[in-house]
């Protein structure tokens, strides 16, 4: 990996943060030929985030994180920028817009040779200047700006053309889901342009994590996205625990796996009914249903939670599992697998349903690794990627999950790579029940809290992997960036359904099943 | 205008109009029961209709006056096609009504204003509802017009009534010609009601709509109406297929005894049918809206084949 480094840019000198993370300090100037020559060996933009007063006070901080297929480190390009600008690597890594017009948005870091400089998080509604994530602005509601001048209104991409003609929908939807715009431009029915606009909804997480003590902040972890408060809060607590050195005891560890796959279960079994909803099949639908909501009242059993929010905290986890409880939930994985294997063998035998999943919504490979798509959406457009494989925490060493590939993309292949991913789901907990070691499950606190310093924490959440950066100081929080697969999985959407016809979006945006929350921090 | 047939206009119009909401419930139960869930009581409809029409009608700002007279047109249409199909009593034929053809233009009437009414609310939702639901009309009217046609080469009639009457009292169907216009008559059922594979009424997803997409706009007493004129619309056809597969139990001549049986018989009919047709919903998923065509072909096929076999065979 070092070597692999040293090539990026001769005479590099990179530090060794601890195992797993190498970083790398380099100046604006760098910025561009490092990422250029980082792309070209095969890296890819795992995140980008700003930390203010990271080594000098007042100044910004780019932190680029990377990693590359087949290396267990990641590596993280440190660059403090002198003034608030910086140059765009938005032609080298295609991820790199959004980022960078979230960082623009939130600390007025300006990327003057971007491509795409409109606002992104904060909409027109927050007044010009105004840049949250600053130490300099105070955490306290603000009033919006009611009248917009039209020159500062959003501006969609125009489509224009014979036939063309715009379909607005949203942000508010039918039915309880959350905000989101979707620009299309069709011709006919075809889908010809979709343009999404999202963070309609932003909660200021990020800011309000900032002067929390680290144990307070995993119910802030948890909040970033309902579905996922266990990843979330996984992600959280690994990089706290690196920053510490906390380890965490065995048994704590296969606690968490189990939990972590419980999750996953009633994501994907949500995705699958949701899928055949869209596509008007409820009859299949209404079986995943029914065990999806199984499983949230064994996951309430469990850890008093649907959720199972406050299941893991730093250093282990909340609820160690009585051996009844443990006995319970060994008899209903295997009632779980024998009920759901036949639904799924009635739906994948449906003519009507493949009909209407074959070749819909295809996500072309090529898209991968330059928006950093993860999750089943890559690994079913032939992405052999997965954070608990590649980097691997929780038991995950020890009980590796068989990481599926398919390759054709499409909402079929999704369909199919969740539900194999289900009963991978349901194995990898039995094998955790049967070798579940003995012993607390919880660290002895050690007394003087947590040191300063900073890490990154890595899970792979149902959609895919959550990139967590934490920075310590003083004991309590000094920056909290969360970037969950959705962010960059969102972007693949516009071009997922282009070619396809309108009344197949909801069907493609379903199996893709992206977190409006986990977008929007 | 003769006296009986007073009284089969208004035991005809007045069955129809108290029994349709049923149906709609029915089919709703009986997909509900399918997917595990108890679904809804039989008099839900009954009920959702009287809760409409005590609540306000609100019009979008840029709608015009199609969007207000829509709802009347589209249940005064389905009344007066409710004097075509005799549900109970069959009466001679009067000038015209029960013609084949009158039938479904008026049908036809009914769809053209609610297309223009999706239209009118400058909404894109209704746009794309009315668009879908003329392209599929240029497929489905023919469609119906062959299948009718094939109805009334097999009957030797134009007319319901008229066929009513030449098949009232008989237990099967006037030959087995009859049971591949029953085939047909189901799916051109299926598509003129919107239901799975064509359409799906149940959904929340305006992307997907047809029919529902062009509703949207309406509220109130106006939604009432609509979905009444469709409740209506839906026991006409269901209507269509009893009489041309389960002939027996219409009264030719008027008695309390007679109309009342042939009441409780059409009700255990129109069940029997509201049952297939939840099953039939429940078995498959929607299809692709460009496919949709291949399902009419079906029907097509079936009424051709009708024709073919009764004039040559």
């Amino acid at each position: 990996m070092f070597a692999e480094i040293e090539a990026l840019k001769p005479g590099t000198v990179p530090g060794l943060v601890r195992p797993g993370e190498i970083s790398v300090r380099i100046t604006p100037g760098d910025i561009v030929p490092f990422c250029r020559s980082a792309a070209e060996r095969g890296f890819e933009l795992v995140d980008l985030t700003c930390v203010e007063g990271f080594d000098r006070e007042g100044r910004a901080s780019l932190f680029y994180c990377m990693e590359k297929r087949g290396m267990p480190e990641v590596l993280t390009l440190v660059c403090t920028l002198e003034d608030e600008s910086a140059p765009s690597v938005d032609c080298i890594f295609s991820s790199a817009s959004w980022y960078e017009r979230k960082i623009r948005d939130l600390f007025g870091v300006d990327f003057p040779d971007a491509f795409d400089r409109r606002r992104l998080v904060l909409h027109e509604c927050y007044p010009e200047g105004f840049h949250p994530l600053r130490k300099s602005v105070p955490n306290r509601p603000f009033s919006p700006r009611t009248a917009i001048p039209p020159e500062e209104e959003y501006r969609f991409m125009p489509v224009e053309g014979k036939g063309v003609y715009q379909v607005p929908v949203g942000p508010v939807h039918a039915g309880i889901i959350e905000p989101g715009h979707f620009r299309f431009s069709v011709i006919g029915e075809t889908v010809a342009n979709l343009e999404v606009r999202m963070f309609y909804k932003h909660r200021g997480i990020e800011k309000l994590a900032e002067g929390k003590r680290p144990e307070e902040c995993v119910a802030v972890a948890e909040a970033v996205s309902g579905d996922e408060s266990v990843a979330n809060a996984l992600g959280f607590s690994l990089a706290v625990e690196k920053i510490a050195g906390i380890a965490v005891p065995d048994r704590a560890e296969y606690l968490r796996t189990i939990y972590a796959e419980l999750e996953r279960i009633h994501s994907h079994l949500g995705d699958l009914a949701g899928m055949l909803v869209d596509v008007a099949y409820p009859v299949g639908a209404s079986r995943f249903t029914v065990l999806r909501e199984e499983v949230f009242r064994l996951d309430r059993d469990l850890t008093g939670s649907r959720f199972m929010r406050g299941a893991v905290r730093i250093g282990g986890v909340g609820f160690d599992p009585s051996r009844d409880q443990i006995r319970g939930l060994s008899c209903f994985l295997s009632d779980v697998q024998e009920r759901f294997r036949d639904p799924l063998k009635v739906v994948l035998a449906s003519p009507t349903v493949i009909d209407r999943f074959a070749t819909t919504g295809f996500v072309e490979p090529r898209f991968i690794r330059p928006l950093h798509l993860t999750g089943p959406t890559a690994r079913s457009s032939g992405a052999d990627c997965d954070v608990r494989r590649d980097h691997p925490y929780g038991a995950y060493a020890d009980i590796a999950p068989p990481v599926r590939v398919l390759d054709a993309g499409d909402v079929l292949a999704r369909f199919s790579l969740k539900a194999s991913e289900v009963m991978d789901s349901l194995s990898m907990i039995r094998t955790c029940l049967e070798h579940l070691p003995d012993g607390p499950v919880i660290a002895e606190a050690e007394g003087g809290g947590v040191p300063d310093g900073y890490a990154y924490g890595m899970v792979e959440s149902a959609r895919g992997q959550n990139v967590h950066l934490v920075r310590v100081r003083d004991g309590r929080i000094d920056r909290y960036s969360v970037r969950t697969a959705s962010f960059c999985n969102w972007q693949v959407i516009q071009h997922a359904v282009m070619g396809n016809i309108v009344a197949d979006f909801p069907v493609i945006n379903k199996s893709l099943n992206l977190s409006y929350a986990g977008t929007d921090l | 205008m003769n006296g009986p047939f007073i009284i089969f206009a208004l035991l005809n119009v007045g069955f129809v109009l108290l029994i349709s909401p049923l149906f709609m419930s029915l089919i709703k139960k009986v997909k509900a029961r399918a997917q595990g869930r108890c679904g809804p009581g039989l008099f839900q409809t009954y009920y959702t209709i009287a809760k409409l029409l005590r609540k306000e009608t609100v019009y979008s700002s840029a709608s015009s006056w199609v969007m207000r007279v829509t709802p009347y047109v589209c249940l005064s249409m389905a009344v007066v096609a409710a004097l075509f199909v005799p549900l109970l009593y069959v009466p001679e034929p009067v000038a015209g009504i029960g013609n084949v053809i009158l039938f479904l233009y008026l049908l036809g009437i009914a769809r053209f204003f609610m297309a223009l009414s999706g239209l009118d609310a400058g909404s894109a939702f209704g746009g794309i509802g009315s668009s879908r639901e003329m392209s599929l009309a240029a497929v489905i009217e023919p469609t119906s017009i062959v299948v009718l046609a094939a109805l009334a080469v097999v009957a030797r009639s134009l007319n319901f009534l008229e066929i009513a009457r030449d098949s009232a009292g008989m237990l099967f169907p006037v030959s087995a010609t009859m049971i591949l216009i029953g085939v047909s008559l189901f799916i051109i059922l299926i598509v003129e009601t919107g239901r799975i594979p064509v359409d799906n009424p149940e959904t929340h997803l305006e992307l997907t709509m047809v029919h529902e997409a062009m509703v949207l706009e309406q509220s109130g007493r106006n939604l009432a109406m609509i979905e009444y004129a469709g409740a209506i619309k839906q026991t006409l056809l269901i209507a269509i297929l009893v009489l041309v597969l389960m002939p027996f139990g219409l009264v030719t001549e008027l008695s309390v005894a007679g109309v009342l049986f042939a009441m409780a018989l059409f009700v255990v009919k129109g069940s029997v049918i509201s049952v297939i047709i939840g099953l039939f919903e429940s078995s498959m998923a929607k299809m692709r809206l460009f496919s949709l065509p291949n399902l009419f072909i079906i029907a097509f096929f079936f009424s051709v084949l009708t024709i073919f076999i009764e004039v040559f065979a």
